[in-house]
């Protein structure tokens, strides 16, 4: 850990040891191993959607009206006669695509900016974090909320609103992991050693907080998910026909006496699919840091 | 202390600054004409009237002009009128307040009562099965959409039993929204209150006291209990704003007259200055309790009740 | 510890207290009532939704009201006059009109309600539906004078509607009026207004009742009056169940069940005026082409739509302005209107040169509630089998209308816009403000149709201007300009529990809670 070595000090930490058998302690811990489970089979039912679903999810009259699970239509069918389980298989896709673009955006922008104000300090750091800690002050529902009221309610929307309300929660994660990475002594070496801004932070920083950033995304994504759903719920998100879980989930308040399924089934997709991701950062956690194993 | 309240307080002001000028570009940052999009459902507005709105909102003058006009009326009091119906923004806000603040007391007092003791009886019995299967729950409670929580609990105890009732705003209905806001905020509460009890038990002066023969309740009572307290209440200043992020969704399921519906209402209807206002009674609030809350965290915590710096 | 049990304590100390406050009871003699959404404004110069239109017939008086067909009768004012060009109308009123705060109504209070919707600070957002009232003069405290620039016939049926309401002058002194207080001399008075959440009256024991639909003669019969604010049906409905509410909109869906059973009595409102249309962007591609709105029109099957959705509650309506408006008729209006006849859409579209491959696409505007949401979709799917592709975007009523607006106003690209709109009125009059030039929406104008609705506004004879508003029909309908879907559509369904005896609705939704007796 001393200065000798440029070219390795930053990987010579518990880095290297979490990423030695990782994926065999991640299914190790019963977190892990669920999580991961749950998560797998989401991605088949997102990618297959178009092979497992019976029918078109939009077409009206797919089958009668008000069918109750079980027999030829899995889930049943809803008020227009549509195949619950072709609109959750494809649901299962939006699902994906809403809390990946949603992370990926606040992910990418938080750290860059976690990043930055770690390495320069200064004025920059006082700028950005302050800003960030009162964003993050506002909670990601109220953001959300204010974006979608600017740029009006849509799909699209409501994810970039998810997205933007994210940032601050990222870039105060990335922030306090990349301090820790900043006074360890091999990263002044390598910046004596002539390292360049850009190398420090894209080659010497990113690795290092990246483990932990994956940890957060990973919870992130489950946290996202929500905030989406939680929009179309209210109307503010998903606009029809789209199979999207929380739209489904609203829209059958109406029906909930005739046919109480058409509530139970998107939020029961919801919560396992929320539970997944929860389950897999947690796991992930204690795979990468193996004395969170005893917590 | 103080200069650590101090902080806060300045930090507190820097948040509402900010969220002033936050709000008063919110109006720029619509696509299209706002003036227009909120006054197009009177069917009587002549391109006069909007003109004479545009000018009373400022809209026709210059960013910061418009920013110090905003803040001169704020300082007076006046949020601007809705623009439905006229109100003044200030009336309809603090009339719904009340009503949103008692539920985010509710829901938290839920919350703590709730996953406080669950989390300490898990780190209590860590590694068991107690503590393994309150945890799963807790984490099973934090991936419930509180929307879907909040739809189960109307439809099966307002609507089945009919044992609760849905209109108004009397201590009963108080019960199912405080519920499903609480409860999966319990959830957070134990699995903070486990990690940070866990954190304290494996400290070395817990150790020594039981080493020193100490009984183990006193031991638990007298130091792991506030030590590991300490945390909570740090953290009970975020999750209060958590709670009223929340409520938006939860008073629009129940029909709670609090603030959350009323901005839903108003994004849908772009009544923009109901909006403005409600962000900045949000940002206020929010900043109020959290000041508040570090000053009983200052008080108790006594390494920031001796520290200088 | 002890300190966070204190602080406990605490926050349940500040919970009971703002709970104590906040209590709601109802007394025994009182009426509930709850609806989805609250009013915008007790000043009925301020607000144009039927919300508030509704709450306003209860706590003020208009100079007419209508008859069950409609048409306009004495209320307030006993008799009318007009001279011969139409200019000038002259209402003798009715002795014994008292407003709630004592003082008597008369010709002053006409003329401050005619000022201030005139006022030029601060005029009424119905400004234009008074017409062109160039002053209001008190003859004597019980005859006063309406001038008129030009003739409008409109005007009688505008004096019969709630939007008319006569705000008594005594409101020019009163603190917050129209927030906190209201003056005005209907059966009922306001107590308080809790913004979101309910509105309480008192009845007025002084009232009496000369031309409105309401067997009562004088003063209501329960000592209360409560409209609560519940925007969750099944909620609404829970609440009727235990008894909590008397009278409210049940879930749609629902309705087949409680009729079964018989808890609850289902009353649906007729003549409502309540028009719901598809329109279009009108000046860009594709819609600039009567086939691509013909299209639509004949793609479009209202009956199946609506029985999908409400059941019998509503029916599908072939005419510009509804059923119980001037000039309805089903029959004229049937020839005209384009009738559903999916092949002749793809004619159409086939035409225009679209195909599988290269789909008419446009947004689909829907206004918010209702479940017309859920109708959208089923027109959506309906479009969609003639390959029409429809985006559906839900809005309020008063983004909708701002939108439409824009849409017309935008005339470049290819991607249409239309929108299921909705309009309530008591009078074909609104096809005027709808498609004159320059038009509400700044749609579809032609000088054509301008001539005829100018004739509309002025022909006396009840028998020519049918003739005339029914020419515009024609017009409206076979360029597929304005296609009616069906009435009613909004808040005109009421479920009454059993103990509430004599509830009935007025024409244009006007509920009537003088008549009504709860039993025990």
């Amino acid at each position: 850990m001393s200065g000798s070595a440029t070219s390795m000090p930053h990987r010579s930490s518990e880095p290297v040891q979490a990423k030695h058998g990782f994926w065999r302690r991640l299914v190790r811990t019963p977190n892990g191993f669920v999580g991961l489970l749950i998560v797998a089979v989401l991605i088949v039912c997102a990618f297959g959607a178009d092979f497992l679903a019976p029918y078109n999810p939009t077409k009206m009259g797919s089958g009668p009206r008000f069918l109750p699970p079980g027999g030829t239509y899995l889930l049943g069918t809803d008020e227009f006669g549509r195949d619950m389980l072709s609109r959750i298989l494809y649901g299962s896709r939006l699902t994906l695509l809403i809390g990946a673009v949603a992370v990926g955006i606040s992910l990418t922008i938080g750290m860059l900016l976690g990043m930055v104000a770690a390495y320069c300090r200064g004025w920059i750091e006082t700028v950005l974090m302050r800003s960030s800690d009162i964003l993050f002050s506002f909670t990601e529902t109220l953001i959300a909320l204010s974006c979608v009221a600017v740029l009006g309610p849509s799909l699209q929307n409501a994810v970039l609103a998810v997205a933007i309300a994210g940032i601050p929660f990222y870039a105060r994660t990335c922030y306090s992991a990349s301090l820790v990475e900043v006074s360890k002594p091999y990263f002044e070496a390598s910046i004596a050693a002539g390292a360049g801004p850009f190398r420090m932070v894209f080659h010497h920083l990113l690795p290092n907080v990246l483990p932990t950033m994956i940890v957060v995304a990973t919870l992130g994504v489950s946290t996202a998910i929500l905030a989406a759903a939680g929009l179309s719920f209210l109307g503010l998100g998903a606009q029809p026909p789209t199979p999207e879980w929380g739209y489904m989930l609203a829209g059958s308040r109406d029906y909930i006496n005739r046919a109480p399924w058409l509530m139970t089934i998107p939020g029961v997709a919801i919560a396992i699919t929320v539970l997944g991701f929860n389950l897999l950062g947690d796991g992930f956690r204690t795979a990468l840091d193996p004395k969170e194993r005893d917590r | 202390m103080l200069s650590f309240l101090a902080g806060r307080l300045t930090m507190g002001f820097l948040t509402i600054f900010v969220t002033t000028i936050l709000v008063t570009l919110l109006i720029h940052l619509v696509p299209g004409d706002p003036v227009q999009i909120m006054y197009a459902q009177s069917q009587g507005t002549t391109p006069e009237q909007m003109e004479e709105v545009r000018k009373s909102l400022g809209l026709d003058k210059s960013i910061p002009v418009q920013y110090a006009m905003f803040i001169g009326r704020l300082l007076e009091g006046d949020l601007g009128n809705t623009i439905r119906g006229g109100q003044p923004v200030l009336d309809v806000i603090l009339q719904r307040l009340p009503n949103t603040l008692v539920l985010a007391v509710a829901a938290m007092a839920i919350a703590i009562l709730i996953g406080v003791p669950i989390g300490f009886f898990a780190a209590y019995k860590q590694g068991t099965i107690w503590d393994v299967t309150l945890m799963i729950t807790a984490i099973a409670g934090i991936s419930m959409p509180h929307f879907w929580l909040g739809l189960i609990l109307l439809f099966y105890f307002a609507v089945d039993l009919g044992w609760l009732p849905v209109s108004g705003g009397g201590p009963l209905n108080l019960v199912l929204p405080a519920l499903t806001l609480g409860l999966s905020n319990a959830a957070i509460f134990a699995r903070l209150t486990r990690s940070s009890m866990i954190d304290v038990l494996s400290q070395d002066f817990v150790q020594t006291a039981i080493a020193k023969g100490l009984p183990k309740k006193l031991v638990l009572r007298r130091h792991v209990l506030r030590a590991g307290l300490i945390p909570i209440i740090t953290m009970m200043g975020l999750q209060f704003a958590f709670m009223m992020g929340g409520a938006i969704v939860v008073e629009n399921i129940f029909s709670w007259n609090g603030v959350g519906r009323m901005a839903v209402e108003a994004i849908f209807q772009r009544d923009y200055p109901i909006i403005q206002g409600f962000i900045l009674t949000f940002a206020v609030v929010v900043v109020f309790v959290s000041i508040m809350l570090d000053a009983v965290y200052a008080f108790i915590d006594p390494r920031i009740r001796r520290s200088q710096t | 510890m002890q300190k966070f049990l204190g602080k406990h304590a605490i926050c349940a100390g500040i919970l009971a207290l703002s709970l104590g406050g906040s209590v709601a009871g109802a007394g025994a003699k009182d009426i509930v009532w709850a609806r989805y959404g609250d009013i915008d404004s007790l000043d009925p110069h301020r607000a144009t939704s039927t919300l508030s239109l509704q709450v306003w017939s209860l706590m003020y008086d208009t100079l007419l009201a209508v008859d069950a067909d409609g048409h306009p009768v004495p209320h307030v004012a006993k008799s009318w006059t007009s001279n011969d060009t139409g200019t000038e109308y002259t209402f003798s009123l009715n002795e014994g009109v008292t407003c709630h705060d004592g003082t008597p109504l008369d010709a002053n209070d006409v003329k401050y309600t005619i000022d201030t919707a005139f006022d030029s600070e601060k005029p009424s957002l119905t400004k234009g539906s008074w017409g062109p009232i160039s002053s209001a003069e008190v003859i004597d405290p019980l005859t006063v004078k309406l001038t008129l620039e030009t003739p409008f016939v409109a005007l009688i049926p505008f004096l019969a509607d709630s939007f008319s309401s006569i705000i008594c002058d005594s409101n020019e002194d009163a603190a917050g009026f129209g927030t906190d207080t209201a003056i005005g001399s209907g059966p009922w008075k306001l107590v308080s207004w809790t913004k979101g959440d309910k509105i309480v009256f008192e009845k007025n024991p002084e009232y009496k009742n000369f031309g409105k639909l309401a067997e009562n003669p004088g003063a209501p019969y329960m000592d209360g009056l409560i409209i609560t604010t519940v925007p969750e049906p099944q909620a609404r409905f829970a609440a009727l169940k235990t008894g909590e509410v008397h009278i409210a909109e049940p879930p749609f869906d629902d309705v087949a069940a409680i009729r079964e059973s018989g808890d609850l009595q289902i009353m649906v409102a007729e003549n409502t005026g309540q028009n719901v249309f598809w329109e279009f962007a009108v000046h860009r591609p594709p819609f600039n082409d009567k086939r691509a709105r013909l299209a639509v029109a004949h793609a479009t099957d209202a009956a199946a739509a609506i029985n999908l959705i409400y059941g019998d509650l509503s029916i599908p309506e072939n005419c510009p302005v509804s059923r119980g408006v001037f000039g309805n008729d089903q029959d004229f209006c049937a020839e005209y209107r384009p009738a559903y006849d999916p092949e002749k859409s793809k004619e159409l579209l086939a035409e225009l040169g679209y195909s599988e491959s290269n789909p008419l696409e446009t947004a689909l505007l829907v206004w918010t509630g209702g479940n017309r949401q859920k109708l959208g979709e089923v027109f959506q799917a309906q479009l969609a089998e003639v390959g029409i592709k429809a985006s559906i975007e839900i809005m309020d009523i008063g983004s909708l209308n701002a939108r439409v607006r824009q849409e017309n106003e935008n005339t470049e690209g290819t991607t249409g816009s239309m929108d299921m709109m909705t309009w309530s009125w008591y009078d074909p009059d609104i096809l005027y403000a709808l498609w004159h030039t320059p038009g509400a929406y700044r749609g579809y104008t032609s000088p054509e149709l301008d001539a005829i609705l100018d004739e509309t506004r002025v022909l006396t004879d009840p028998e020519a201007r049918k003739a005339k508003v029914q020419e515009a029909f024609k017009y409206l309908l076979s360029n597929a300009i304005h296609v009616p879907l069906y009435t009613p559509g909004w808040e005109w369904v009421f479920a009454v529990r059993p103990e509430v005896k004599n509830f009935h609705v007025a024409p244009f939704v006007y509920p009537i809670f003088s008549d009504i007796k709860i039993e025990d």
